[in-house]
């Protein structure tokens, strides 16, 4: 049921989670989680988000996402990178119903963890975001680059793609 | 003309001086980060080169192209320590030192020219190197190497180590130093890393690694190897120049290009070695030294190295190359080959599952062929005992025999690792999967006996002849997700050494129903990875991996009577069949039987000298020396010169005393063979008995050199340094023994595992029989 929550509305999802880094990125660096990504590191992430990224780890309560998100602010926009992993039981069923969700058809990623596609591309006016659903045995993955900067040379949709599939081999390889 | 060339030669100053001019800011950071699907697709195209003819030298440069280059080569050397001072401030602070700030590396070997750790962005790309060789990027691309790293395979191992709460990211290096040197030499290991990992993790071992490599610091593996600062180019004095350079600077000097890159030791076996070797040091384990693999050694005792004087079989001498890097012609550009030719960068092998899982489909057919070709395996159906009956009927196909309706058969199955320059299976043998599988079956093909079939859930079943080995924990514990550090002990290996052969016994019963003839067939069958180890890596809804037939042998049993038949000029003669029959038997400790078959062999080439060594060695390890020395004076005395038999001689020279004859032999093999192990260790011995101190260490030293392990050269080495007043060096030889010796507790971890498997524990018996015949109180004669 979250699952397909989150997959329908993805993009209302990144722009909160787009907030909820927002937050966590304009306090003091004292205040902030530390940086203890389990799936990517701070500094690969800010070469895919061509720029220093500050990132933050949150581990879910039992049966629910642990993420990671990190935010890089360039002049005239954010870009954005989180990660979303869970265990569940059947993560097959799971990832294609994800992947059903998406509103362009999902293209299939291929050798990323045991399945993955690239399932939300949303290339709108405002902001421009790639997403990657997958798993590695049982546990479920999300990936999502955003930008807000109209645009964006760095986050162009090509080059999102290349960008997002790279991330997807660090995320899922941490995950075996 | 002179104003041609002249112009020929301002252009170039002009372009060296452009070199200078131009940044040199892409060699320090590297370019974007790989598309890991990449292909030649992928690359730009080459610029336009139009090879010198043979034997023409290219121009020798002008004083402003000398001075221009040496300009460049002074900013690039700038720019590149002044990166790697920046790069050491920003990483240093926060990398975890687990082993002294003096072994970064640590546990593995890998060591790095200048100070401190090397930024990824020194390394070259190979997308760069691809430009001009499309061909090597292309094979690369699909090739192992590329895919050190990144594959599930490898991950789910060191990931596990990296979680291990008592161990973590540092102790990975040691097996990092291998898969991804660039992330090792670059403080990417470490719990807080700075390091951008994805300018690396695809590429493995990329060109600009092994290229990279300025020494080799020993065959001890473990990455035994001193990387330089990489260089894709010499100046006119033979000196490197670190980074990225423009193509033109390349093309126009090629012979610098090659000087840079393509160090001599490339070609050798003991390049291979610095990763193809590897231990388990007690710095990982907490333990004590393990061996873990050495595909090196294997070759080094096998025919093809010619270093090995008692190997059973001869051949030319091949490399690891010889076999992995076969020249292929060229489908793509690639400014490296010779006369449209190019080494292959595949290194074709046995993984199978890499070009699988990323649906690589040329590599793995390339790889399914490379299994299939090379006549490196032999399956032989050597013969058929009848129950109540000792007569072995073999030949089989050459002798006359008959068979009936509830008859009870042995077959005797040998397999011959005939033409593969490592064991058959190298490396982590408890990872991969190859066996025997065996049937029988009736005129309708309906199915009589069959053993090594897969199971529904795609597991081998447990009692099949597999070519592997059970490395336990000290729990008896079978290590089933490659946790290496909790290795303790081996409970067996049955893997079948190079130039070696096994003998597979199977019993079945021919069904009362039976008429005509059964057909009876054996294959060895091959899988990577083991369906459990799969199972680990993606739970167990994985698709189904490759399994490939290496080689077969099928023949039909006549019920009622069989006449010898022409012998299949597919396979082995028939004194090479009773030779290899020889040589597993006395590997299974059935000396008697041994000696039978090779006596066979002198029977039907009496003037094989092989075949009367092989009975002496037998009758050796039988320790009935009277017919020993028998049989090797025969030897002797059809060649005087034959080192294997000479070998022999010097072992019952020693048992008789003579020690004049004892060192004559031994000298004369060393002399043949200077890096035979077996050879020096025998002759140091035999000087360390005679007090002769000196020649003792000479000979201890030298095998040392060949063999760093090497248990009697460390304990003989330690005393001998003690009697010369060399107490440091003793220390050390004292202390290297100790470290490398068997635990002689190791069995009893792997007894508990046997204990607690008694559906496999058949197979650590080197004389066993397959069958699923029920014997007295219900149980198979395998033990189920």
């Amino acid at each position: 049921m979250a699952g397909r929550l989150i997959a329908n509305d993805r993009f209302l999802r990144a722009v909160g989670q787009l907030a909820v880094a927002l937050c966590i990125f304009a306090l003091p660096g004292s205040a902030r989680a530390a940086n203890n990504c389990p799936w990517i590191n701070e500094a690969t992430v800010s070469g895919l988000l061509d720029g220093q990224a500050v990132g933050s780890f949150i581990q879910g309560p039992v049966g629910q996402p642990s993420t990671c998100n990190f935010v890089f602010k360039p002049a005239g926009g954010v870009r954005m990178f989180t990660i979303s992993v869970e265990t569940v039981q059947d993560a097959h069923a799971r990832v294609m119903s994800m992947a059903k969700g998406c509103k362009e058809p999902q293209e299939v990623l291929p050798a990323i963890g045991n399945e993955a596609y690239v399932c939300t591309t949303e290339h709108g006016k405002e902001a421009v975001a790639e997403r990657v659903v997958g798993r590695v045995r049982d546990q479920v993955f999300t990936i999502l680059i955003s930008t807000t900067g109209k645009g964006d040379l760095i986050l162009s949709p090509q080059d999102l793609k290349s960008r997002i599939s790279i991330a997807s081999e660090q995320v899922s390889g941490n995950l075996f | 003309m002179k104003i041609v060339a002249s112009g020929v030669l301002i252009a170039s100053g002009v372009l060296l001086i452009g070199y200078w001019m131009a940044p040199v800011r892409a060699q320090q950071t590297g370019a974007q980060p790989a598309t890991s699907q990449g292909n030649a697709q992928s690359l730009t195209p080459p610029p336009a080169y139009t090879p010198l003819p043979k034997g023409v030298r290219p121009a020798e440069d002008t004083p402003t192209e000398r001075e221009a280059l040496a300009k460049w080569k002074a900013k690039a050397e700038q720019q590149t320590d002044a990166d790697r001072k920046t790069f050491n401030t920003a990483v240093t602070t926060s990398y975890n030192f687990h082993y002294g700030v003096k072994n970064p590396f640590t546990p593995g070997n890998v060591q790095v020219q200048g100070e401190g750790f090397l930024q990824p962005g020194a390394f070259p790309t190979a997308e760069y190197c691809g430009t001009c060789h499309q061909e090597a990027y292309s094979q690369w691309r699909q090739a192992l190497h590329s895919n050190a790293f990144r594959t599930p395979f490898y991950r789910t191992s060191v990931n596990i180590l990296i979680r291990d709460k008592t161990r973590g990211i540092a102790f990975a290096r040691h097996c990092d130093s291998c898969h991804n040197p660039i992330g090792v030499l670059g403080a990417a290991l470490t719990e807080d890393s700075k390091v951008d990992r994805a300018r690396f993790d695809a590429d493995g071992l990329t060109c600009t690694t092994c290229h990279s490599v300025v020494g080799l610091d020993s065959t001890n593996g473990n990455a035994s190897i001193k990387m330089g600062v990489p260089a894709v180019i010499v100046d006119e004095n033979g000196e490197r120049i670190p980074g990225e350079v423009p193509f033109s600077m390349i093309l126009r000097h090629p012979e610098r290009h090659s000087k840079a890159v393509m160090h001599d030791f490339l070609h050798t076996p003991e390049f291979c070695a610095a990763c193809h070797k590897a231990n388990l040091p007690s710095p990982l384990n907490d333990y004590k030294f393990v061996r873990a693999f050495t595909a090196y050694d294997e070759w080094q005792q096998s025919k093809f190295s010619q270093r090995n004087p008692l190997s059973f079989y001869t051949a030319d001498f091949t490399t690891c190359q010889g076999c992995h890097m076969k020249r292929n012609p060229t489908t793509l550009p690639e400014y490296g080959a010779k006369n449209g030719t190019f080494v292959s960068h595949r290194w074709l092998a046995g993984n199978t599952a890499v070009p699988f899982y990323y649906g690589f489909d040329q590599q793995l057919n390339k790889t399914i062929e490379f299994l299939r070709s090379g006549d490196y395996l032999n399956v032989d159906i050597f013969g058929l005992k009848k129950a109540g009956s000792d007569d072995l009927v073999a030949p089989l196909g050459r002798a006359s025999y008959s068979l009936g309706a509830n008859d009870v058969v042995e077959a005797f199955v040998v397999i011959q690792n005939k033409n593969i320059g490592h064991s058959l299976i190298p490396e982590v043998r408890d990872l991969y999967e190859a066996w025997v599988e065996f049937t029988v079956t009736d005129s309708s093909g309906k199915e009589i006996y069959h053993s090594g079939f897969l199971k529904p859930d795609g597991m081998l079943e447990p009692r099949a002849h597999s070519f592997t080995n059970r490395p336990v924990t000290n729990e008896g514990d079978f290590v089933d997700n490659h946790k290496v550090w909790t290795i303790h002990s081996v409970a067996y290996d049955n893997t079948v050494p190079a130039g070696r052969s096994v003998l597979v016994r199977y019993q079945f019963r021919l069904p009362a129903y039976v008429t005509g003839a059964v057909t009876v067939n054996a294959k060895v069958n091959y899988r990577h990875l083991r369906q459990s180890y799969l199972n680990n890596i993606f739970g167990k809804d994985h698709p189904a991996y490759p399994i490939v037939e290496l080689a077969s042998r099928s023949c039909v049993l006549k019920i009622g009577e069989n006449q010898p038949e022409s012998p299949d000029p597919a396979d082995n003669p028939d004194w090479m069949r009773w030779n290899n029959l020889g040589i597993a038997l006395l590997d299974q400790f059935q000396y008697a039987e041994a000696v039978q078959a090779f006596t066979e062999v002198i029977k039907l080439r009496p003037l094989y000298v092989e075949g009367y060594t092989n009975v002496g060695l037998t009758e050796i390890s039988w320790e009935k020396y009277g017919s020993a020395r028998t049989a090797i004076r025969r030897a002797l005395s059809l060649d005087p010169n034959s080192a294997r038999a000479l070998y022999y001689d010097g072992l019952l020279q020693r048992r008789v005393g003579n020690t004049e004859q004892e060192i004559a032999d031994f000298r004369k093999v060393v002399e043949m063979f200077p890096q035979s192990r077996d050879g020096r260790r025998e002759l140091g011995i035999t000087y360390y008995q005679q007090h002769n101190n000196v020649a003792a260490l000479e000979q201890f030293q030298a095998l040392q050199q060949i063999d760093p392990d090497d248990l009697a050269a460390h304990y003989n080495l330690s005393i001998l340094y003690r009697r010369m007043g060399k107490p440091k060096e003793a220390a050390i030889e004292q202390a290297a023994f100790v470290e490398k010796k068997v635990d002689p507790g190791a069995p009893t971890y792997s007894l508990n595992f046997l204990r607690l498997h008694p559906e496999i524990s058949n197979e650590s018996v080197p004389w066993h029989m397959h069958s699923d015949l029920q014997t007295e109180g219900g149980a198979t004669a395998n033990g189920r």
